[in-house]
């Protein structure tokens, strides 16, 4: 029988920590509507994603209305759209055709993001890849809720610097096109190295070509949570602070993991896994920076940030696997900038610079996240942070990311706003110095040896 | 038998229990047990109760209660017991 303190502390948590489920997303494999005629081909995705998800919506707020816990978005993530729409188009303007069909699917189903606008090149590009990535600006700047994200490096295949370069460019006409909005599209575009084929969050979700025909996976949160149970043990040692983390992952991930379960059985599919990360929000007290501040440092990026991300980043994966029975996705810590009130704060006072982020990135789930940087950044130093990103990914045999804002027509030091989940903040200082000779060698980066395990 | 726990924060008067407990009456959920201690003046109230002969759903259990608990000034919830076993056993 659970005790009268116990029953306290989760609601607590709901109530004053932002407890929340971030995410349902539903995986579709897009596998089994590949046509050769673009209209059949669009018809078909409508009707798969439509049909499998018309109750994707309704049955997370049941669930969410049911245990008392809310469930924050409701999502879809489908194959990457490169191979299944490599037969039917002829050119950019043919994937910008799937991309309003995926829109409106969405909008259809009641989901606000759809994940999958995907091209795994991170060895080579086939025609397919080419045209979908040439589509992307178009495609982001027309639609609303579809998210897009490319492969360009792995541990297994070493990076492809032709495309690293060529998402260089699309990262910044991306920014243009939707330039009304404070280039708005790049919130929606990512790049990854060593991506997972079963990540629930945006916008690097796609539903692998490895994955059943359909499949729940589940986002947690938590970082207000992780803050609360932190400032009750201010001053303790190490021990007690991993503890307290693990303790309080352990009983994040339970309510992912019975969220996943009961949506799973009411939706009639199969359930993949729960995503471990702990995901902040712009709202005040869900914050990873305040976790960071909350272990000691004055801000997040002060020295000790990257050792405390490491430990924050480690003990969440410690409690978190014994929660699940399932574990995948990122699974970790995010830090994004622009999402995350107290990270952006700390940007603000120059706390937190470029290169620190890129060094936290070397210990949490992902990389370089909502990072508004100035308008003006040339594509070619845009390739080489993404380079630096996907070389410490393919080193350190994890998941690294980049998601970019070049802001159009804004500098360092001006904000910049995105609404909602997507936050606002103060746009970065590039590194002035040039590396165009560097990225426009072309061709790719070898595998590295430790690759080689065979 | 599906259990339900219900949760209650606010500022202790007389009558807060016996609005709750007819409220449950009136709609035929049985009360399992029930725990609450009050500091301060506050109360925290828990409830386990049986919603098996309750004909609404959880979203109307969830407004009734709501408004029982406009009317003697606390807030009032109602969740599936799960996530608290969930949650608290491993």
């Amino acid at each position: 029988m659970v005790e009268l303190n116990e029953v306290f502390e989760t609601v607590n948590m709901v109530a004053q920590e932002n407890l929340d489920v971030r995410t349902i997303t539903m995986g579709i494999s897009l596998l089994d509507c590949i046509d050769p005629n673009l209209d059949k081909l669009c018809n078909k995705i409508f009707d798969k994603i439509t049909t499998s998800a018309k109750d994707l919506v309704k049955v997370g707020d049941d669930i969410g209305n049911e245990f008392g816990v809310p469930v924050i978005n409701k999502r879809i993530s489908v194959t990457p759209i490169a191979i299944v729409g490599g037969a039917a188009c002829k050119k950019p303007k043919d994937f910008v055709r799937i991309a309003e069909t995926l829109d409106s699917a969405a909008k259809e189903v009641g989901v606000n993001f759809i994940g999958g606008y995907s091209a795994l090149v991170q060895k080579g590009m086939t025609a397919g890849d080419r045209l979908l990535i040439e589509s992307i600006p178009e495609a982001l700047a027309k639609t609303e809720r579809v998210c897009s994200s490319i492969s360009l490096g792995s541990t297994r295949t070493g990076i492809n610097m032709d495309a690293v370069r060529l998402m260089g460019d699309i990262i910044l006409q991306t920014a243009t096109a939707t330039k009304e909005n404070d280039s708005l599209g790049c919130a929606k575009l990512v790049v990854f190295c060593n991506p997972p084929d079963d990540n629930p969050f945006m916008a690097g979700a796609f539903h692998g070509v490895t994955e059943a025909d359909k499949v729940i996976n589940v986002g947690v949160s938590g970082p207000g949570v992780v803050k609360y149970e932190l400032s009750k043990v201010r001053g303790e040692d190490f021990e007690v602070l991993c503890e307290t983390i693990k303790k309080t992952a352990f009983k994040v991930t339970r309510v992912g993991q019975l969220f996943a379960k009961e949506a799973s059985k009411r939706l009639g599919v199969p359930f993949g896994i729960v995503d471990l990360s702990l995901a902040p929000t712009p709202a005040v007290g869900d914050s990873i920076a305040d976790i960071i501040h909350e272990m000691g440092m004055e801000y997040a990026g002060a020295p000790g940030t990257t050792a405390a991300l490491a430990i924050l980043n480690d003990q969440v994966k410690k409690g978190g696997v014994m929660a699940s029975s399932y574990v995948g996705g990122l699974s970790g810590a995010f830090i994004p900038v622009t999402e995350d009130q107290a990270m952006a704060e700390a940007a603000a006072v120059g706390a937190l610079t470029l290169e620190k982020l890129e060094a936290m990135t070397c210990v949490c789930s992902v990389g370089l996240d909502m990072i508004a940087i100035p308008g003006d950044t040339p594509a070619t130093t845009i390739a080489g942070i993404i380079a630096d990103e996907m070389a410490i990914g393919m080193v350190n045999q994890k998941t690294t990311a980049v998601r970019l804002i070049p802001v159009i027509g804004k500098g360092v030091g001006e904000v910049a706003e995105f609404g909602g989940l997507l936050g606002e903040a103060k746009i970065m200082p590039v590194n002035k110095f040039g590396c165009a000779d560097f990225v426009n060698r072309g061709g790719r980066i070898p595998a590295p040896i430790h690759s080689f395990k065979n | 038998m599906s259990k339900t726990i219900v949760t209650l924060v606010g500022k202790d008067k007389v009558g807060i229990i016996a609005t709750v407990c007819n409220f449950f009456a009136e709609n035929n959920i049985n009360i399992l047990d029930l725990k609450q201690t009050t500091a301060q003046g506050y109360i925290n109230m828990m409830m386990i109760v049986d919603t098996d002969l309750y004909e609404g759903s959880t979203e109307d259990l969830n407004k009734g209660l709501e408004g029982i608990g406009v009317k003697v000034g606390c807030t009032i919830k109602a969740q599936h017991e799960e996530i608290f076993d969930m949650m608290h056993r491993i």
